[in-house]
């Protein structure tokens, strides 16, 4: 038999506790319903209205991703392997068949390698829209929640036409891409990217020069470059603590070799060059997109992959839309891994520290760029969010 | 892309050097990857002349395994280098293993802060307690869960 279940408190503030240097302190409980999206707890230790301590707990979203993927067909692990972050799909797809790759020593023809990595730039802007909405829902701006959701529409649309699903699409499989690219795909790309850029002015018109979203994102929630490092951060939140770290230009994969593109970073590590970043890298994605279809090479999309894991081990690793993402994929030579812990970028609790010495206002804006990814990574690891998100 | 492992076999000298007696065994994978499995006692000691001296400041993730079969979990540390620019697309894997029946192994938290909830996920997930750890009790499981550590290898699936 197993225990109760704790009592859950049914306000929420928890406690009343003196902290340490002998002022008195509130225990507040910030979710699992807040003023953004993701049920996600934060446990706020408050004075007065500045915040003395924080810890996350990211809730019930283990799903045991890990130990289905034990259970089951490398191929068939696919489809489970995209769950974990379903806006970023085929990033994770992509550092999965890497993992695989590399143990059986399968190289992907040209071809295949820009497919890949158009749908993966795709998906990156896909998924810095979202992030992008569900900030602007934490700011209490409802444009800014319209609009992005609205232009993800138009990728969307375009990874309709390329891999025949809108979301999860298993385009990806060890040895190149499931499907060519459609007639007119071309010119549909270069029309919608050249739109979504005009619509990026839009953006900075309204929000990102806009003193009201400024004033309440510059200086708040700082997390500084040596801090980030030690964390173990990775992707735009190391970026936007000034670390020129991107895979695809230290670890170059698929066509990323020979693409001209930009890496974006701002040093001030606050939230407002955290959400610079995700801006920058959008626009970078767009050149992406124009270069593949104009200079992708003819020839095969697949070559012909086994269908076991031979003996061996591997760390594939790429550079998702959220941060790196990587599978540590051990092989005994049967169809099925030994073992295959996603090791995603998942950040330390401690991270919640960065809102330490502000008011309690604040606390959306500046942990926000922190918590999407603190609740989708943690997620990466084996979980799931209900709704896929 | 080059095929030579000039840096890894350097790497790997190197260690070998400073702790003759704890690196027990090392193999290069293949190119910017590579695994060094050290005796569990000397592992923080490893882990801060890895930090310190050859510039591995940056933990990607931590892996538990279970080899049920040679009675054994291996703890896997994945960590690279963000300081040296050179090195960011190595990953070093830092391995211990400890007996299944007595799991119980040094914290690395004190090394790289970072690690903190990976080893408190291997703490839940596989029972592997981690000494020094500051804060080592449940991050996703339900606070009543009685059953065993379910991402073992001798726990079985309905569907299995």
């Amino acid at each position: 038999m197993s225990a109760p279940p704790k009592p859950v408190p049914l306000t929420t503030v928890e406690s009343t506790e003196t902290s340490e240097s002998g002022a008195q302190t509130l225990t507040l409980s910030v979710g699992p319903q807040h003023s953004g999206s993701g049920h996600m707890r934060l446990i706020v230790e408050v004075d007065g209205d500045i915040i003395v301590n924080v810890a996350p707990d990211p809730g019930y979203v283990h799903r045991g991703i890990e130990k289905i993927i034990e259970l089951r067909n490398i191929i068939k692990s696919i489809p489970v392997i995209e769950r974990p972050s379903i806006i970023d799909a085929s990033n994770l797809n992509h550092a999965w068949v890497r993992s695989i790759e590399e143990i059986q020593g399968v190289e992907v023809p040209r071809r295949g390698q820009y497919l890949r990595t158009l749908l993966n730039e795709m998906n990156r802007i896909m998924s810095h829209l979202y992030w992008l909405s569900i900030y602007g829902v934490f700011l209490g701006h409802t444009t800014m929640f319209m609009w992005p959701l609205g232009d993800r529409e138009l990728f969307i649309d375009l990874a309709e036409k390329l891999t025949g699903a809108r979301i999860t699409y298993s385009y990806l499989v060890p040895g190149g891409v499931r499907r060519d690219l459609p007639p007119g795909f071309a010119e549909e790309a270069v029309k919608r990217t050249e739109y979504f850029e005009k619509r990026l002015k839009e953006y900075d018109r309204i929000f990102f020069n806009n003193p009201l979203f400024t004033s309440r994102a510059k200086g708040i929630g700082v997390l500084s470059k040596e801090k980030a490092i030690e964390l173990g951060c990775t992707g735009p939140t190391l970026r936007g603590s000034g670390v020129d770290a991107d895979l695809r230009k230290d670890e170059p994969y698929a066509a990323y070799p020979e693409l001209d593109f930009e890496v974006s970073t701002r040093p001030d590590g606050d939230s407002f060059s955290r959400a610079m970043v995700h801006m920058d890298e959008m626009r970078e994605s767009c050149k992406i997109i124009r270069q593949i279809v104009k200079k992708i090479p003819s020839g095969p999309i697949r070559r012909k992959a086994p269908i076991v894991l031979p003996r061996g081990v591997a760390y594939g690793r790429v550079e998702s839309a959220r941060a790196e993402c990587s599978f540590y994929l051990i092989g005994e030579g049967g169809d099925k891994p030994y073992r295959a812990p996603n090791a995603a970028s998942i950040l330390s609790g401690r991270e919640a520290t960065s809102p330490i010495g502000h008011g309690i206002s604040p606390v959306p804006t500046g942990i926000w760029p922190l918590f999407l990814r603190f609740c989708l990574e943690t997620v990466w690891r084996t979980c799931l969010l209900p709704g896929g998100v | 892309m080059s095929l030579s492992h000039e840096r890894e076999d350097a790497l790997v000298q190197k260690l070998k050097e400073n702790f003759p007696a704890d690196i027990k065994e090392t193999n290069i994978i293949r190119r910017a990857r590579l695994e060094v499995t050290v005796a569990p006692e000397k592992i923080k000691d490893v882990a801060v002349f890895l930090r310190d001296k050859l510039g591995f400041d940056h933990p990607n993730g931590v892996s538990a395994v279970d080899y049920n079969r040679e009675n054994r979990f291996e703890i896997v540390y994945h960590i690279s280098s963000m300081r040296v620019k050179d090195m960011r697309d190595l990953v070093l894997d830092l391995k211990e293993s400890v007996p299944r029946n007595a799991p119980k192994v040094g914290s690395l938290v004190s090394v790289w802060s970072g690690v903190e909830n990976y080893e408190r996920e291997s703490f839940e997930m596989f029972g592997i307690e981690f000494d020094g750890h500051p804060r080592l009790e449940k991050l996703f499981l339900t606070d009543n869960w009685d059953g065993p550590p379910p991402l073992r290898k001798d726990i079985r699936f309905p569907t299995d």
